[in-house]
């Protein structure tokens, strides 16, 4: 979404004018949206903002208690290792983005089954991430996992990759990256069919191979695509909670105390122990993370996405 | 790339081999569920593990069945969602079709105003949107699990987008034949944007049907819970019952599976949409 | 809404508890339909609970009592939420180690008077059960609905196998820990024991027995960090040590309870609790006893209970009031104790639970136990201090640091809290 964001506000503004009169009923056509923004997006940031501040019990009214939250958070082992498992994690799933350029260049090049490969890797899309989880904690078992007994087979001996915490991350990110390649295959392979087809034949001419074609021409010409998904995948993967919910919160696993993510540490601190203030906390930090980290991103596209 | 000569489908099968290992490697979670929810529970404790079940039972299901309400479940799961999909189309049309067609006061800031809502993430609003629910009285209802989701800035954004694309010739057609503002826009531009509409209608689904975070919020109390929250709950009940935890997971998973089959353009649509360029 | 509770409650009694309710003194006790929830957990409970909300609906044909299930992993955080947002259920389970905030927060109601004009005898409940659960204010916010002690669930087969010898009512730590040597088996995959960092069903226990604290009495400082408590954690951490129990990662991809249904695990100290689900398990039931604690330097069970409260936020207090007599209440009792799933609090009515059950022929070791239990620590807000267990104590349980000092780290933080309130 957020590479859509740098171009339509600079537009040009006659394009959309019909008239230099104001017309009402757009106003009227605006009001709910504007309605729903105010009281439930901009009324809550800044109630959590203002939260992040105050102290709130479990029941009752909360009282300010100015950047105690703060400190407490900055100098929690936890944070810090909550930030590390989601930084990891988002490291490890932006992997997920190569196979997927790959294998939307691969389904492009084909004539037959274009179809069937695209809902085949679709599927765990549509899958709810819960069931995801669930079926990959038994894949990952140790003792009678189906992976480790595959491993078993060519002589390698099995771990407890969910619970223990050496691997859980990386557990997450197999996860990660299987639910998300279907979206990532879709945009890149969109991003792929507008590349004219006359560029390719231009350069077959030229003597190009395929894969000389696909580092002079696929890779540079689907850069904003890929770029759109890095952004997206790396805000979605900051936001991890369900795998960790399900994998391990919901049911005492050993590697919890060593897994957790930021988001998760925010659902546990909101409303588990109820302590709303210190949640609200999470979450302004979580917002003050990915901003710089988008805003990172965004520079260093300059170096590497190319528009036409 | 699709018109390639002969001489390159020749070697087309190498990528097709790549392919089918590739989807194999994709599959193969599902199918295993599928396997195991024929298991009983002492079966998927052998060692070696069995890969079709030894004797297929159907118990897993009936465990399933018995101890979840899956048609309840079900059912609130579905009803949020239309009210979502329905509630997010009608409001994101009628705001998109305003910022992209309209003249109004302060329209620039406003839109701005969205995209930086599209930015921040959606944790931090949760506290809020919980305390507005709680408000309102909405707990453990129905509309709480819709509301949030029925007014959302990407859905405006997205049908802004739509609308900026259409020729304006329509347009002032149908303002030539005296049709108002909200005539024009209902009977000539809205159908116009029957495929965006299609497309967000599809995203916003699967995001209503997978989403976890929230209704686990919302619905603390047992009344109004949708499939998800009921499926991460069996784990706390069956514990490590894999059988019937693959049989429920197999089950949920069903209805969207279906419907995404049945509705495979609209998806990719959907997906491939939220990376149109503006 | 607290006069208004007080006039009911006055109301309630005037007919006594056990008629038929025909009264028109005050407006919540009319003759109108009323629903009123009941939030549990999802067990092997449920079926009891449902008759006994069916028995009190045919006593009083007026009301008819909900049952709202949650699964054990969702209760609390759901409870909690709901109980913020004023749709908690009327009447609730209510643990020891959760009650703090919500009797201290306001969130339940008094049942001191309703209690007492009903002519509720607290002497037939477990007295550790009602101190658990007293705040020192004075008041009273719910009755005990069953009770457990800890016990050895062992597997005759697993023992006949390694040939050794069943455990003996007067066992110690040393023939514990030499039985789950000898009964552990690698190659077939069996363990001695388990050892889940569980405080109820384990260290606790451990704790007591080897002469130790887990907090202090004044209740205001952890004692999990002297010698004799750390005795208490190094009982479990050796056990790990001698590999007698499957790892922690091990016990996370599959329970302990379903190891030990799966016959992989030779005894499970536990409590009584999973007496009905292992009753129910037709392949497993012949293979099942029960034997005490081992001792260590003195015999100990930690012992605890399940409270019926009522939400102070309730539209029908009179009503909740009622129920929660009701469903402590002696009848109660019966229905529970009857369906094996739980041993009832309401006294003389073990031997019911027993008879459900028949052939587990050694359950009279809980009741026993209740000699030498003593009240689960639930000092301050317990649920938070004991959540924090597996943040402290994993990393003894794995051999990555000794006992002492991860009992050290773990009182410092408990400390924390409970400075908290």
């Amino acid at each position: 979404m957020t590479s859509n964001v740098s171009s339509p506000v600079g537009r040009p503004r006659r394009r959309t004018g019909l008239g230099a009169r104001t017309d009402w009923w757009a106003l009227a056509m605006i009001a709910p949206a504007l309605i729903g923004l105010a009281a439930l997006y901009l009324w809550p940031f800044v109630s959590t903002f203002l939260k992040s501040f105050m102290n709130v019990p479990v029941f009752g009214p909360g009282k300010f208690n100015g950047v105690d939250n703060y400190t407490k958070l900055l100098t929690d082992p936890e944070f810090w290792q909550a930030l590390g498992n989601t930084a990891l994690y988002t490291v490890l799933v932006l992997i997920g983005i190569p196979l997927a350029i790959v294998f939307a260049a691969l389904i492009q090049q084909v004539s037959r089954g274009r179809a069937v490969y695209r809902v085949l890797f679709f599927l765990p899309v549509v899958t709810l991430p819960v069931a995801v989880g669930m079926v990959w904690r038994f894949i990952l078992n140790g003792d009678f996992g189906i992976l480790n007994f595959v491993l078993s087979l060519v002589g390698i001996p099995g771990e407890y990759w969910v619970a223990d915490a050496r691997f859980t991350i990386y557990a997450f990110a197999v996860v990660g990256i299987w639910m998300g390649l279907g979206v990532n295959l879709i945009i890149l392979g969109a991003g792929l069919q507008s590349i004219p087809t006359e560029l390719y034949e231009a350069s077959s001419l030229d003597g190009a191979n395929r894969v000389q074609q696909f580092f002079s021409i696929t890779l540079p010409l689907l850069s904003p695509s890929i770029f759109f998904v890095t952004i997206l995948t790396t805000i979605s993967a900051f936001q991890m909670f369900d795998l960790v919910f399900v994998m391990l919160g919901s049911v005492n696993n050993t590697a919890l105390p060593d897994s957790k993510t930021i988001v998760y540490l925010f659902y546990d601190a909101a409303f588990v122990q109820f302590k709303q203030g210190f949640a609200a906390t999470i979450a302004i930090v979580l917002l003050v993370i990915i901003m710089i980290v988008t805003a990172i991103q965004f520079r260093l596209q300059k170096r590497w996405v190319t528009y036409d | 790339m699709t018109s390639r000569n002969s001489a390159a489908s020749r070697g087309e099968w190498r990528i097709h081999v790549i392919l089918i290992i590739a989807v194999t490697l994709m599959v193969i979670p599902f199918v295993w569920e599928i396997l195991t929810a024929f298991k009983t529970s002492n079966e998927v404790a052998s060692l070696p593990p069995t890969i079709i079940p030894a004797n297929p039972t159907l118990h897993a299901f009936e465990t399933f069945f018995t101890s979840v309400p899956f048609w309840a479940q079900f059912s609130v799961s579905a009803l949020s969602l239309i009210m979502r999909v329905v509630g997010q189309v009608l409001i994101a049309a009628l705001a998109g079709y305003a910022f992209a067609r309209l003249r109004f006061p302060g329209r620039n800031v406003l839109f701005v105003l969205f995209l930086l809502m599209l930015m921040v993430p959606s944790q931090l609003f949760l506290l809020g949107q919980f305390e507005l629910m709680k408000g309102l009285g909405l707990l453990n209802t129905l509309p709480a699990l819709a509301i949030p989701g029925i007014f959302s800035a990407f859905g405006t954004f997205l049908m802004r987008q739509a609308f900026m694309t259409m020729p304006k010739e329509y347009e002032e057609a149908a303002r030539l034949d005296g049709a108002g503002t909200l005539r024009t826009f209902w009977s000539v531009m809205l159908p116009m944007a029957r495929s965006m509409i299609a497309a967000l209608a599809v995203l916003t689904s699967l995001y209503s049907w997978n989403d976890l975070l929230w209704p686990l919020i919302v619905s603390p109390g047992g009344g109004n819970r949708p499939l998800t929250v009921g499926l991460a709950s069996m784990q706390g009940q069956f514990g490590t019952d894999y059988p019937t935890l693959m049989a429920g997971a197999l089950v949920c998973t069903i209805p969207l599976v279906v419907v995404f089959l049945a509705l495979q353009r609209q998806f990719f649509a959907g997906i491939a949409s939220s990376g149109l360029k503006g | 809404m607290h006069k208004k509770w007080l006039a009911a409650a006055a109301a309630v009694v005037s007919v006594g508890m056990l008629t038929a309710c025909s009264t028109t003194a005050a407006e919540p006790e009319s003759t109108e339909p009323v629903t009123i929830t009941y939030g549990l957990w999802a067990g092997t409970q449920t079926p009891a609970m449902q008759a006994i909300a069916d028995a009190f609906h045919e006593e009083n044909p007026n009301i008819t009592v909900e049952l709202q299930e949650l699964p054990w992993p969702q209760y609390w955080s759901g409870l909690q939420t709901g109980a913020a947002g004023g749709t908690a259920p009327d009447v609730f389970w209510m643990l020891a180690q959760n009650v703090r905030p919500y009797a201290t927060g306001g969130q339940l109601l008094d049942l001191t008077d309703a209690v007492a004009e009903a002519g509720v005898d607290l002497a037939d409940y477990p007295q550790a059960v009602l101190d658990l659960y007293d705040q020192g204010d004075g008041k009273l916010y719910g009755l005990p609905k069953d009770f457990d002690t800890n016990a050895v669930w062992y597997n005759k087969a697993l023992f006949d196998a390694a040939g050794v010898d069943y455990p003996a009512a007067d066992w110690t730590w040393e023939d514990f820990r030499a039985a789950a040597k000898a009964l552990t088996n690698p190659a077939a995959g069996v363990w001695g024991t388990a050892a889940p960092i569980d405080y109820q069903g384990g260290y606790y226990n451990t704790i007591f027995q080897a002469g130790g604290q887990v907090i202090s009495d004044d209740g205001k400082t952890a004692a999990i960090d002297s010698p004799e408590a750390i005795e208490g954690i190094k009982f479990w951490t050796d056990i790990m040590a001698d590999g007698s129990s499957p790892t922690l990662q091990q016990l996370s991809d599959t329970e302990a309870e379903t190891q030990f249904e799966q016959g992989k695990i030779a005894m499970y100290m536990s409590g009584a609790y999973w007496a009905l689900k292992m009753y129910q398990n037709e392949e497993l039931r012949p293979n099942v006893d029960v034997a005490p604690l081992p001792t260590g330097k003195k015999q100990a069970t930690v012992t605890s209970g399940i409270e019926n409260v009522a939400y102070a936020g309730t539209k029908h207090p009179a009503e909740a009031a009622k129920f929660v007599m009701f469903a402590s209440g002696p009848e109660a009792a019966k229905i529970q104790a009857e369906s094996g799933a739980v041993l009832p609090a309401f006294k003389g009515t073990s031997q019911t639970w027993m008879d459900a059950m028949p052939e587990f022929t050694n359950l009279q070791v809980f009741i026993d136990a209740l000699d030498y239990a003593v009240p689960l620590p639930v000092q301050g807000n317990a649920a938070e201090w004991q959540g924090m267990q597996a943040d402290y104590l994993t990393a003894a349980w794995n051999g990555e640091t000794s006992a002492a000092d991860a009992a050290k780290a773990y009182a410092e933080a408990i400390n924390k809290v409970l400075a908290e309130g």
